[in-house]
């Protein structure tokens, strides 16, 4: 991965390998920042749009990247941010944080494969109750299996936050599942 | 549901997922590369677009105020040239420069019917030569009732005179062409 991402950054580096290198870096980093944008936002056409966005400004402000942190933690943090601004705007259209709560849930029922597991449905929804930091930190940990060095990069929190954070997060989530789960 | 451990679980990717996806993202994200370096944008920093709106302004103000100078300019040696180049007068004028030559000089016991029709005549001299008109014939007065107005104009003074002259322009400019 080390070597890809030289080879990205020196394609994206070059004026006249730009394209190429946007096409390089689609292809790496397009599924996990799919997947990572999608469980925030749930809703499949605006994840589809924030991803697009955030391919479009890592583009256009790549000269900002430093070589001193590692690529994806970059392109995780515009992910991160864009997919946040989307939230906040669902949620600025709702009175409270039950109806964002409950507006989330829904979408996840209307998302969900219909294959899908009942536990697997259940925490998806322990997930959407959770506060955004704690949601933040649990996805990138639990799905993405980031380091707490690299999340703390992206969030901007310590690392021992963080893992203060991940446990309160999956303490909730347990709780939530045995309240919920009807097997 | 008494025990779970939640690290046990599956990690699972459960949403629905749209055909080609990332083949679509790419296209659509390509484009707008494709777009955007078409037409590049600028971006524009606050001061130099307060200075620019500053010289618009000024700049439109000074066009206006030099377009009204020069209008007025215009108007006022247009006014001059017309005065100084001796154009032809109009008929009020000459009917009132008759009729004070014949008002000043009507202390002049001399003068006669031949006299005022020479005035007639130069009031009617470039008239002729403007309209081409044949000027009509102005009746003569009689000398007993020249000598009566001349009298009658002897009793005023100077002032009552030119205040009469002005008053009676228009009333000359008729007789004149009855």
């Amino acid at each position: 991965m080390k070597i890809k991402d030289a080879e990205i950054i020196s394609l994206m580096q070059n004026p006249r390998t730009q394209e190429k290198g946007v096409r390089a870096l689609m292809d790496a980093y397009q599924s996990r920042l799919y997947w990572h944008i999608r469980r925030i936002i749930v809703d499949g056409d605006l994840a589809q749009d924030t991803l697009q966005e955030t391919f479009i400004k890592a583009y256009q402000n790549f000269h900002q990247f430093k070589n001193d942190s590692q690529l994806y933690t970059w392109l995780y943090r515009i992910a991160t941010n864009e997919a946040l601004q989307q939230v906040n705007k669902m949620n600025k259209m709702k009175k409270t944080d039950e109806d964002a709560e409950y507006h989330m849930q829904n979408l996840v029922a209307d998302n969900t494969e219909g294959s899908a597991e009942e536990i697997q449905i259940l925490l998806q929804n322990a997930i959407q109750s959770l506060p955004e930091k704690q949601k933040l930190v649990f996805m990138m940990r639990y799905y993405d299996d980031l380091p707490y060095e690299e999340i703390s990069k992206i969030v901007d929190m310590s690392v021992g936050t963080l893992k203060t954070n991940y446990h309160y997060a999956k303490q909730k989530i347990e709780e939530f599942i045995k309240e919920n789960y009807e097997r | 549901m008494k025990e779970f451990d939640i690290e046990k679980l599956e990690r699972k990717n459960i949403y629905k997922v749209p055909d080609h996806l990332f083949a679509n993202i790419q296209e659509n994200v390509m484009n707008d590369i494709k777009t955007s370096k078409k037409a590049p944008v600028f971006k524009l920093n606050w001061m130099y677009a307060a200075a620019a709106s500053v010289a618009l302004i000024f700049g439109m103000t000074y066009v206006l105020n030099s377009d009204n100078d020069s209008a007025e300019k215009g108007l006022t040696s247009d006014t001059a040239y017309a005065a100084n180049k001796g154009e032809p007068k109009t008929e009020g004028e000459l009917a009132y420069e008759t009729l004070k030559a014949d008002l000043t000089s009507a202390d002049n016991n001399n003068q006669t019917v031949v006299n005022q029709g020479s005035n007639v005549d130069y009031a009617f001299k470039n008239e002729k030569e403007k309209t081409e008109a044949s000027p009509k014939s102005v009746k003569a007065t009689p000398k007993k009732d020249e000598a009566k107005m001349n009298d009658y104009l002897d009793s005023f003074s100077n002032s009552e005179i030119a205040e009469l002259a002005s008053n009676s322009t228009q009333d000359v400019y008729l007789d004149l062409y009855n």
